[in-house]
C-alpha cells in the first residue's frame, strides 16, 4: 500500500523528467522528510569503468559536500577497512548487503550507494574531452527505502581561448593544454562539481541535514 | 573625480576579494583532508606518512573546536590504530564520541574492540618477542567505556 504511494510520484516525476527539459520537475521529499537522517554511511563506490584509480579517488570526493551540507558523514577509509574485516572487501557485495544490517554495523541512519558510470578521457586532434558520470542512491536504514537519487554526467572539453591573441597562438597555447591534460587528464574538478550539483541544487539536491543553520527552513529543498 | 572614482571601486575590490575569499565558505576546517584520504587509499603502506598528515590536519582543525570535520578523529584515531599506537587510537575515538552523537554506537565498538585487542597484546608472549609498550604504567586510563 504505501509502497504504491510512493512509487506514483516517482512514476510521474520520470515522466515529466523525459518530456520537459526546460523546467526540472520537483522531487518528490516525502520519503526523505518521514526518514529525516541525521548521519550518512558512505559505502565504498562501486566502479563500472575500467580506470582503476577512480573509485579511490571519487570515494575521497565525498565526504566534505556531504558533511558540508549538515551531515554526520561515517570515515570513508575506516569505514571500507572495517567492512575489509567483516569479509566485505568487494564493494559489488557491500552494494548488495541489506541496508538495515549495514546501518545496525555502524549505527547509522542512511547509507549512500554510488557507482561511477564514465571516467574516461577522449583524446582528439588539439584538445581532450573528459567525461565523469555517477549515480547517487541514498536508502534509509530502517526501512531500506530508497530517499533520495540523483544521476549525473559532466563532459568537460577546454576551449579555445580567442580572445585578442593571433589565430597562431591561440592554436599553441590550445596544443599545450591538451598535452597537459593528455599527460594526466583531471578528473578531480569535474568528481567535485557533480557532487556540488547534486548536492546542492535546490528542488533536486539534499535537504540540508541538522547541523545546517537552514536545517527544517521552508525554503530548503523538497519542503 | 577621485572620490567618485573611489565610490565605484570600492564595490568592485570588495567583491572581488570576496568572490575569491569568501566564496567557499564551509563549516568545517578540512584542510587538505580529501588529498590524504586519497594518498592512503593509493599507497596503503604508508601508514607514517597518512598518521602525520592527519596529525596536522586533526591540529589546524581543533584551534576552532566546532569547526572539526565530523568522521576526522575518528578517522585519525583509525590511522593510530593502524600504526600500532592503540592508547592514542581510543583517546581519538573517544573525541570522535564527544563531539558527533552519532557516531556513539560506531566508537563504542572500535573503543571496546581496541581495548581486547590491547589486553591480549602485551601479554607475556612465550618467545618475549613483544615488549609492553612504553607509555603503559600499571592502573593507568582505567577503561572508562560507557555502555
Amino acid at each position: 500500500m504505501n509502497r504504491r504511494g510512493l512509487l506514483l510520484p516517482l512514476v510521474g516525476v520520470l515522466f515529466l523528467s523525459l518530456g520537459c527539459a526546460a523546467a526540472p520537475p520537483k522531487k518528490d521529499y516525502t520519503a526523505f522528510h518521514a526518514a529525516n537522517p541525521r548521519s550518512i554511511l558512505v559505502i565504498p563506490v562501486v566502479n563500472n569503468t575500467t580506470n582503476v584509480e577512480a573509485p579511490g579517488l571519487f570515494l575521497s570526493t565525498l565526504p566534505i559536500p556531504l558533511a558540508e551540507r549538515g551531515y554526520y558523514v561515517f570515515p570513508v577509509n575506516m569505514v571500507r577497512r572495517v567492512l575489509e574485516d567483516e569479509g566485505l572487501s568487494d564493494p559489488n557485495l557491500v552494494h548488495t548487503a541489506d541496508t538495515g544490517r549495514l546501518c545496525n554495523l555502524f549505527g547509522a541512519d542512511s547509507v549512500l550507494y554510488v557507482s561511477i558510470e564514465a571516467w574516461t578521457a577522449q583524446y582528439m586532434l588539439i584538445t581532450t574531452q573528459v567525461t565523469v558520470e555517477f549515480d547517487y542512491v541514498m536508502k534509509d536504514g530502517k526501512t531500506g527505502d530508497t530517499i533520495w537519487k540523483e544521476r549525473k554526467k559532466i563532459v568537460y572539453a577546454p576551449q579555445q581561448q580567442n580572445s585578442g591573441g593571433s589565430p597562431l597562438a591561440a592554436l599553441v597555447a590550445a596544443a599545450v593544454q591538451a598535452a597537459a591534460t593528455k599527460a594526466a587528464p583531471n578528473y578531480m574538478p569535474l568528481a567535485r562539481q557533480a557532487n556540488a550539483e547534486v548536492i546542492n541544487t535546490p528542488g533536486v539536491g539534499l535537504p540540508a541535514g541538522p547541523h545546517h543553520k537552514e536545517y527544517g527552513k521552508a525554503t530548503d529543498s523538497g519542503k | 573625480m577621485t572620490v567618485s572614482r573611489l565610490r565605484i571601486l570600492l564595490p568592485l575590490i570588495v567583491a572581488a576579494s570576496c568572490a575569491s575569499g569568501c566564496a567557499p565558505q564551509r563549516a568545517y576546517l578540512w584542510g587538505d583532508y580529501d588529498s590524504a584520504l586519497y594518498a592512503h587509499y593509493a599507497n596503503p603502506q604508508d601508514t607514517e606518512r597518512y598518521v602525520e598528515r592527519l596529525g596536522q590536519i586533526v591540529q589546524k582543525a581543533e584551534v576552532e573546536k566546532d569547526k572539526v570535520p565530523p568522521g576526522l578523529y575518528a578517522e585519525y584515531g583509525y590511522a593510530l590504530f593502524e600504526a600500532g599506537r592503540l592508547d592514542e587510537a581510543i583517546t581519538y575515538y573517544k573525541k570522535e564520541r564527544e563531539q558527533w552523537e552519532e557516531s556513539q554506537v560506531f566508537m563504542d565498538k572500535m573503543i571496546r574492540n581496541t581495548q581486547r585487542l590491547k589486553e591480549n597484546r602485551p601479554g607475556p608472549a612465550p618467545g618475549g618477542e613483544l615488549p609492553p609498550p612504553a607509555g603503559t604504567t600499571p592502573g593507568a586510563a582505567p577503561a572508562g567505556e560507557a555502555k
